[in-house]
């Protein structure tokens, strides 16, 4: 029961994004709309999967986090699809071009696949063999805080605060780290 | 003594109508006849398009370049004015709060005639014409307006620039009572005033346009309030919204979005497919309301009119 409201609110984005473009067709800039919805939801579904591991010993939803983990990646998946398709038209080498030249698309890019390698390895025999390389979800959080930071023209009160969460979320986990590391 | 006996059909002369008005009948019952039908049916089609009621008077575009229109709805719901907020589509519902009465415009600097004029004195004085303008923002997405104004030159003559003025410098309007992001001070989205500027002779450019409206009504408040500058080969950001100060200067103004990030975002800010932002491609452009990206013209489209200001000049330098 608790795994159907974990896919029926992580579906939310989704369905509202399709009823945004084709039903109620209000949005003036689909493509970036598309963008902001599937950006925005790929990192709070991020968020929470890293808040699921930082809160274990209090809370418990262990079982649920690969899952929500997979789900973020799933609105990744989308962000890339709506950058080759609608935005670059499948036009692969200026895809490649653009992924080279500019630090906003390649620290994306770079973000996006680390996301691809966890869904890859995320089944119990791999993970078995690289949960040690997931930590790399830690980088990939930095790396998508500075590509959403780079897509806009200026920063204001929302990315700092986004900026202030990531930072609390950095030092709460650094503390774990050393409280782990003393008992050793 | 006469006593005045009325019969039972005799009615109080109050009562009666006057001769004039019950002459008038019919043709005011035409009137208002008309008036409902023409109005019902106006207001019906009006609905169905989503038009604004015509207000202004001007002469008409003649539209030579066979542009489509933008609707009235995606030019008015989809606004970057950073001094209400940086969402677009929310600019629209906070602008009301825009105080527009009594507007004046201050003209200083370099001139033979400084003057503050009165918007309203300002509009009686010159002739109304519309344009139809490409419009292409810094971000990558485009639009088609029709907008009401009257050229910039038609302005710049009425103060008389000295040969001394090289610049013109235009700043919007500062009151926190009407822009909430003025109200954040350090936590604003840029710092204010927004200030804009143009050399003198892409000023006096017959493209170079003051609007006061668009599709024929005065301008919505989210889309610059009472008067904005429409520059159209030029990025957005350059086309300035509620401009209470003209400068006529002799340095190049630190525009806003300079002053912001000079890497990025220079004075002249031309349309130019070859020259990348930093961030991103500007080869091509996200059409408002369509999936499809078409690719973006030199100058946006202005280069015949415009390209002659610009030889001799680096644009991969100069942007």
């Amino acid at each position: 029961m608790k795994r159907f409201f974990i896919y029926l609110i992580a579906f939310l984005p989704i369905v509202y994004l399709l009823i945004r473009l084709f039903i109620l067709d209000d949005v003036n800039d689909p493509i970036k709309y598309i963008y902001t919805i599937t950006g925005v939801s790929a990192t709070i579904i991020l968020f929470i999967s890293i808040i699921i591991s930082m809160i274990k010993n209090k809370i418990n939803l262990m079982k649920y986090r690969k899952e929500i983990g997979l789900l973020s990646f799933f609105y990744a998946l989308l962000h890339l699809i709506n950058f080759i398709v609608f935005d670059a038209l499948f036009d692969f080498e200026f895809i490649i071009k653009e992924t080279l030249d500019k630090p906003f698309i390649y620290l994306g890019m770079i973000a996006f696949f680390i996301l691809l390698f966890m869904a890859i390895t995320s089944s119990k025999q791999l993970f078995r063999k690289y949960n040690n390389y997931h930590k790399l979800v830690y980088i990939s959080l930095i790396l998508i805080t500075i590509h959403w930071i780079m897509a806009q023209k200026s920063i204001n009160i929302t990315q700092f605060i986004y900026i202030g969460i990531i930072l609390i979320i950095g030092y709460y986990k650094l503390l774990q780290q050393i409280v782990k590391n003393s008992k050793i | 003594m006469i006593i005045i006996k009325k019969k039972s059909w005799q009615i109080n002369e109050n009562l009666v109508t006057p001769k004039e008005l019950f002459e008038k009948r019919r043709s005011f019952i035409k009137l208002g006849v008309a008036s409902l039908v023409t109005s019902g049916a106006v207001m019906e089609l009006l609905a169905k398009e989503n038009l604004p009621n015509i207000t202004l008077d001007f002469i008409k575009d003649e539209n030579k370049n066979n542009l489509k229109l933008n609707t009235y709805e995606q030019i008015t719901s989809h606004n970057n004015f950073y001094e209400f907020t940086t969402n677009q589509a929310k600019v629209k519902d906070i602008a009301h709060t825009l105080q527009t009465d009594n507007w004046k415009i201050k003209i200083d600097g370099l001139v033979e005639n400084p003057m503050e004029i009165d918007l309203d004195d300002l509009k009686k004085q010159l002739t109304l014409e519309e344009r139809i303008y490409r419009f292409r923002c810094v971000e990558g997405w485009s639009m088609v307006v029709p907008w009401n104004g009257f050229t910039l030159s038609s302005l710049i003559k009425k103060v008389k620039p000295l040969s001394s003025a090289k610049y013109i410098r235009f700043e919007t309007l500062v009151d926190t009572s009407s822009f909430p992001d003025q109200k954040r001070g350090a936590f604003g989205a840029v710092e204010y005033p927004y200030v804009e500027g143009l050399r003198i002779d892409e000023a006096y450019n017959d493209l170079s346009f003051l609007a006061i409206g668009l599709y024929g009504e005065i301008m919505p408040k989210q889309n610059g309030a009472p008067i904005r500058l429409v520059v159209p080969w030029k990025y957005g950001f350059k086309s300035i919204k509620s401009i209470v100060k003209i400068s006529f200067v002799d340095k190049e103004p630190l525009n806003t979005w300079q002053k912001e990030n000079a890497d990025e975002y220079g004075f002249y800010a031309n349309v130019n497919p070859n020259v990348d932002h930093p961030r991103w491609s500007q080869k091509k452009e996200r059409v408002l309301g369509s999936f499809l990206k078409q690719n973006t013209l030199m100058f946006n489209g202005y280069e015949k009119e415009v390209s002659g200001l610009y030889t001799k000049m680096d644009l991969t330098k100069f942007i």
